[in-house]
Formats: structure tokens, sequence, C-alpha cells
């Protein structure tokens, strides 16, 4: 039976008793859930009829009595008759609504209800059901709105986000066309979270600062522990926490050209403030590609320009390239060579001593390097020697040795001058000199010899005194032009002469002897021993003119070994 | 209990509402929107009949009802001459942190016979908010036998009293049934109803 058949005989009572279902089926609407409902038709049922509650079965709702439950599996929705132990008569009364069936509520008595309590029976199952329908659809409803609340707050959080982000990004996007740099980014990433801003470049040096307490000094890390805040920092796929610091990296292409960091000791900054963070780094790693991408230009154009002048090139071309450097190439010029190394050899810390050095001095910024070499192209007549000794200071330590050209009044001299100050670098080598700073100019008799047209001449005349002895060092690996070189050099003086050469007095007089049997000569004439001076110095200028540039020898690395004539 | 035919109606406030002298009425509502929705008009209409009101509340803010209140009348001005009394449920249903049912039918007499007899009101709405009963203090469990209990005493006055239940809060099926019984009168959804529910108080305390 599925629909509420009411009997035809109305009493008053049962009128009556309508009217408790009525409210209690109204208290069942304004119920707060389904326990409520279900225990208020329980509570209702003894007074609505002889007979007591077995159970209320719910449909999905695990069962208290199984053998119950089973029966009312294999029954139809519209329920019916049960067996429960010890009742003759037990009845299941679905708890139904037009919105589903939700279960049943199973009664029993000793003998069968009249058909008014049967009736009111099934209405108050009816009644329930309509309840408990109506509770779920409100639960239903009240879940949706929930979950629209949700929704809503979420969607309210995200735009909010999207409008903090907006406002982040215009405000470093005006930042970055305004040509503000560094400090505009650390002016305008502590005005977006209201803390303080540092800019730092890989080692950890202070480039921009914005907002108050400025450190004084700024700490620094050693650069093995910076290393190792840089990799951490480049695995972190958000700013990273260090101290009570927040960093962000500007790598462009991975590699790392400064640091961006939130002083946030308090572990304030929120999402807002890591956004604003992480934008600042985007704008600054820009910006420093950007400076860096001008400078390495700049480098190149000025790499270039030296690389035109010192192989010669024509005016016009030179000089507008200078225009473009806003350099004046039309001030007098001598064109340097320089060479040396620190402690250890590494030619770009060599360079950039001489780049250093140059600009404090100053003495120029045009140069470039060419293998180990520096070639500085001087817009001033500087202190050679103190120059030298600057790119010394700036080395630490080491060696350094310049050669000099002599002065270019125009575009066209500077390939002349570099060649001059090559060879008297070539001659610095070639004569053993200390190291020190040689001028072209002041070369005396090797630029008179430099300057000989007939280099045939020269050789004959380098034959005519010293080719025996020439001859013999080559096929004995002997010393002993270097030896008569440095002898005459220092006047003759035994003690300097050794000393030069770092070998025994007696190796000294053992060599001279040798010397003066090979040749046949007498040292001690002033003729011969003019003529032989002057040779040694021909055969050096032509040992410097024939030769490529050769590898500095380390001090006191010469005269060593155990033939008496290189003793 | 309810008064005859010839009572004439009492004001509740609401449209189609009208309660009569002697009513012991139970009111079930979800929420505190729902329970002003009731409470502040029954009180606002006694006031302007000059009725004496007295108002337990078991929710520390009642500034929600004298703010509502006193958007039509003068709150404060009722209250300072006596007119209105509003105070907390544990003073008036818990002193010394339990429920007892002489105690509060004690109260009940006094303030009701005082307003009455002493100075000179015809006729007294008392509220009670009732969700003080879900506390887990002594006494609480004889809830069902105070309401009972109270029908004996609404006659002996004229008055109206009104029991406040929250369904939010008050979740026990069984319980509601029983509350249920103690009420000759229910509003619910707005419709005050005769409970056919009700138990007389001699039957309902065998049972209770």
């Amino acid at each position: 039976m599925t629909e509420l058949e009411i009997p035809h005989q109305l009493g008053r009572g049962l009128l009556s008793t309508m009217r408790s279902l009525l409210v209690l089926g109204q208290l069942m609407t304004e119920s707060t859930g389904e326990r409520q409902i279900l225990e208020l038709a329980a509570t209702a049922v003894p007074a609505l009829a002889h007979c007591r509650v077995v159970s209320i079965e719910r449909v999905g709702a695990p069962s208290q009595t199984p053998e119950l439950a089973a029966q009312l599996e294999r029954a139809t929705p519209g329920g019916g008759a049960v067996e429960v132990v010890d009742r003759p008569w037990a009845w299941a009364y679905p708890l139904g609504s037009p919105s589903g069936h939700f279960g049943h509520l199973v009664v029993a008595a000793e003998h069968e209800p009249t058909n008014e309590e049967q009736f009111l029976l099934r209405a108050l199952a009816q009644q329930t059901g309509a309840a408990l329908a109506n509770q779920r659809l409100h639960a239903q409803e009240q879940a949706t709105a929930s979950e629209l609340s949700l929704v809503n707050e979420r969607l309210r959080g995200t735009v909010g986000a999207l409008e903090r982000s907006m406002e982040i990004h215009a405000r470093l996007t005006a930042v970055a066309v305004s040509g503000e740099g560094r400090d505009g980014i650390a002016r305008a990433v502590h005005e977006l979270t209201g803390l303080p801003v540092a800019i730092e470049d890989r080692y950890g040096n202070l480039r921009a600062w914005a907002g108050p307490n400025r450190p004084d000094p700024y700490p620094k890390d050693p650069a093995s522990r910076r290393e190792q805040l840089l990799r951490r920092a480049l695995k972190s796929p958000r700013p990273l926490r260090e101290g009570g610091n927040l960093l962000a990296l500007a790598h462009p292409q991975g590699d790392v050209l400064g640091v961006i960091l939130l002083v946030d000791p308090a572990g304030a900054a929120g999402e807002h403030e890591l956004m604003a963070l992480e934008h600042g780094a985007t704008i600054l790693a820009m910006e420093l590609a950007r400076v860096r991408s001008l400078a390495e230009s700049e480098l190149r154009i000025r790499r270039d320009l030296v690389d035109e002048l010192l192989t010669g090139t024509d005016e016009e071309s030179a000089l507008a390239r200078a225009t473009a450097l806003d350099y004046d190439l039309q001030r007098p010029h001598r064109v340097l060579v320089i060479e040396g190394h620190g402690r250890t050899k590494d030619n770009d810390a060599f360079f950039q001593a001489v780049r250093h050095a140059a600009r404090e001095e100053p003495a120029g910024t045009l140069l470039v390097a060419r293998g180990a070499q520096v070639v500085l192209l001087a817009d001033c007549e500087a202190d050679w020697e103190s120059l030298r000794n600057a790119v010394m200071r700036e080395l630490g330590g080491g060696r350094a040795r310049i050669g000099v050209g002599e002065r270019c009044e125009r575009i066209a001299d500077f390939p002349r001058s570099y060649g001059q100050a090559r060879l008297a670098m070539r001659l610095l080598a070639t004569a053993e000199w200390d190291d020190r700073a040689v001028r072209f100019d002041d070369l005396g008799v090797y630029r008179l010899l430099i300057g000989n047209e007939s280099l045939g001449e020269v050789e004959r005349f380098v034959q005519q005194w010293i080719g025996p002895l020439l001859a013999y060092d080559q096929q004995r690996s002997a010393d002993l032009v270097r030896t008569l070189s440095h002898y005459l050099d220092r006047g003759g003086k035994y003690e300097a002469t050794a000393a030069a050469l770092i070998v025994h007095r007696n190796t000294l007089k053992y060599r001279l002897q040798r010397i003066r049997q090979i040749t046949g000569l007498d040292l001690s004439d002033p003729e011969v021993c003019f003529n032989l001076q002057l040779a040694t110095r021909a055969w050096h200028t032509l040992t410097a003119l024939h030769s490529t540039p050769w590898p500095m020898p380390e001090k006191g690395s010469s005269g060593s070994g155990d033939d008496p004539d290189r003793r | 209990m309810s008064s005859g035919p010839s009572t004439p109606a009492v004001s509740m406030g609401r449209p189609g509402v009208a309660i009569s002298p002697g009513d012991h009425i139970c009111a079930f509502y979800r929420g505190t929107e729902q329970r002003d929705e009731v409470l502040v008009p029954f009180l606002r209409e006694g006031i302007l009949a000059g009725d004496k009101c007295i108002c337990v509340m078991d929710d520390p803010d009642t500034e929600r009802v004298t703010g509502s209140l006193s958007q039509s009348l003068d709150v404060e001005r009722s209250m300072r001459t006596g007119q209105f009394d509003l105070m907390c449920s544990d003073l008036a249903y818990l002193p010394g942190g339990c429920f007892e049912v002489d105690s509060m039918l004690d109260f009940w007499e006094r303030g009701v016979g005082t307003a009455v007899h002493t100075s000179g009101f015809t006729f007294v709405r008392a509220v009670g908010e009732m969700t003080w009963a879900l506390r887990d203090l002594p006494g609480v469990e004889h809830l069902v036998s105070y309401e009972a209990r109270l029908n004996r005493f609404l006659p002996r006055y004229p008055q109206v009293v009104l029991c406040l239940y929250d369904l939010e809060r008050f979740t026990d099926g069984q319980v509601l049934m029983e509350l249920l019984r103690t009420h000759p009168k229910v509003l619910l959804s707005g419709q005050l109803l005769e409970n056919p529910w009700y138990v007389e108080p001699d039957d309902a305390l065998t049972v209770a």
C-alpha cells in the first residue's frame, strides 16, 4: 500500500490524533538533523497505536537488526509484513517521499492494530519520509551554499592576488622603463613591501639600498660561503630565507648577475612580499643584463678600434669608431706593450690589473689583450715606471715590464709605435735587463742599430768580432757570448758579472780565459772591448728583430748546469 | 491553564497570532535570528501595552534584543521604571551553579506576584531562553518536571509564559517530545497551535 488511505469511520479521536500528527510533522520540518526527526517519530509511535518500534531502517545506513534488514531488502519499497521474534504482528512502513525512498519504520504488536491505528502509523511514516527528504534537501542546499561561499572566497583571494600582482608589475615595469636602475628597483620593492631592500652583486658587495637601518659597514660573506648560498638559491623555486633575509637571484639564462634581498628578521613577509621580491628580481635581471650587454658592446668596439689602429687603418674609420665611444683619438698617443703575471699566471687577472692601473695612474683607457701581453694606447706622457709599479700593486706581487713606443702624432703612426714597443720588450728579454719600463726613445745604441738600413753590415760586424764565440756556444751549448756581454756591460768587474750570471768567480775566470783563447783578443785593450760590446749589443738587436716574442724566463733560471762553459 | 472564551486575546506581535492569558507556550526556532523574530515582538507588544515583562536570557549578547526593541520604544525607560526586567539565566535558572525546580518556581512567584500585587501591573509576560538546560550542571535533568509544574503556576496570575527552545541546540528528538507534552500551546513556523500532545501536569509528572 503506497497511497495513504483514510479510513471511512473518522472518529473525533482520530481527528485529534491527526492534529497531533500535523504538529509533529511541522516540528520534524523544522528539525535540524535526521537523527532528531527519527527520534521524534519513534517517540510518537506509542502515542498513536498500541505497538512498539522495532527499528527504523534507513537506506544505506548500517542496521542494528541484520535479519530485519535482510527481510526488507527482499520486500518491495512499499513495505509490508515482516517477521519479528515473539511478535505475532509486525509491519514495515516505508519512509517515502516523492523525492525518494529513505527506509522503513518497523513496528510490532501483540495484536494487529486497528485500521485507524495502522492509518496513523502509515501517515507518521510518510510524514517522517517527507521530513527526511526536506532535511536532505536543506543539507544539500547548505552544502552548495557553503561550497559557493568557499569558491567565492577563493575567487576573491585570486582576484586580490591578481590585483596586487598587477600593481607590483606596473610599479616595477615603470621603474624598468624610467632608467632609474638598481636604485629605482630597490626603492620600488621597498615601497611595495615596507621592508628594507638591498641589491648586491654576485660577490656580495652592496650596490643599492632602500629603507631604514642601512648597515655600515655592509656585511660580506667569505667567497666560498657566498658561492654555496648562490647555489642553494639557484635550486630554490621561490625566494630563499637565509637568516633574517629573503633573497632572490637576478640570473638571466642561469648566469647570476646580482641578488635582491628583503631584510625581514621578524619573518613578516607574506605572499604579497614574496611576489614583489620575485618581480623585483626579474626586473633586476633585465636591468643587469642590459647594463652588461652595453658594457660588452663598448668593450668590443674598443677592442676593434685598438686592433685597427695597431694593424693600420684609414683615419676616417678609426675616427668614426672613436666618436662612437666619445673618445678623442686626435691627441698624441704612445703604444705600450705590457707583459707580466701575478703570483699565478692568469691572463685575465693580468689584463684587469693593467686596466685598473692605467685608469688610476692615469695612463689611458683603450687597451686590448694579446695573448699574455696587454697593449695599451696611452693618451698622455705618464711616468711609465710608476705605471709598472701600479700594475704590480694591482697584481699583489709578481712581475711586470713595459715596452713603450714613440709618440703617435697621427693615426697612421700607431703601427710603428706598436712595433717599437714590442721591440723594446724583446730587447728587455734578450739583453737580460731587470724588469722595467723601457722607452724605445731611450734605447741608445740599440735604437741606432735598429735604424740601420743595412742589417747585413751589422751581421758581418757581429760575425767578425764574436762569430767564433757564437759558433762555439752553438756547438757546445755554451754561454760565452752572454758571459762576455755581461762582463763588458759591467765595465769588466768580476764580482758584479759573476753575481749577474749567478756563477762562481772561478767559473767566470775560466769562461773569460776560453773567450781569450777562441778569439785571440786581449780583453784589456779598450778598443777591443768597445768593438766587442758593440758586437754583443748588435747581436741582441738582431735577435730581437728576428725573434718572435719569447716567454719571459723565470728569474735566476739561466747560467746553471754542469758544463763549465755554462757554469 | 488557558482562560475561557471570554478572555481577551493578548497580542503576540505577529500577524494572525494571538495568545490568551494563562498560556504556557513552547516556541521552537532555529538560530538566533528566528529567536528574535519571536522574542522581540512579544516583548515590544507587552511593553507598549503596559504589561510587566520579565525576560531571562541565556545568550550573553542581550544588547541584540534591547537594540532591536529600542528602535520602536524607550527600552531604558521601561527598565528604569521596573516594567521590563532583563536578566541572565545564571542568576535566574542557575543560582549557585545548579538548577532547582522549587527555587525556580519561587523565582517566578516572587517576580510575578510582586509585579501584580505590589507594582500594580494587570498582566505579566514571562519569557525564558531555555538553552541553559543543555549545560552539564546539576539539576538540569529536571527540566521536563519544571515545565510540567509551571502549568500549575500559570493560573495563579494574569500572565503568559513563553519558553524558547532552539532546535539547533536541542537535537534530542526524545527530549523534544517530552517538552512538547508539557506545553499546552506550541509556536512552530510562526503558527501558534493548541498542542494535541499536551499532557496535564499530573500525568506528565507521573511519566517524568
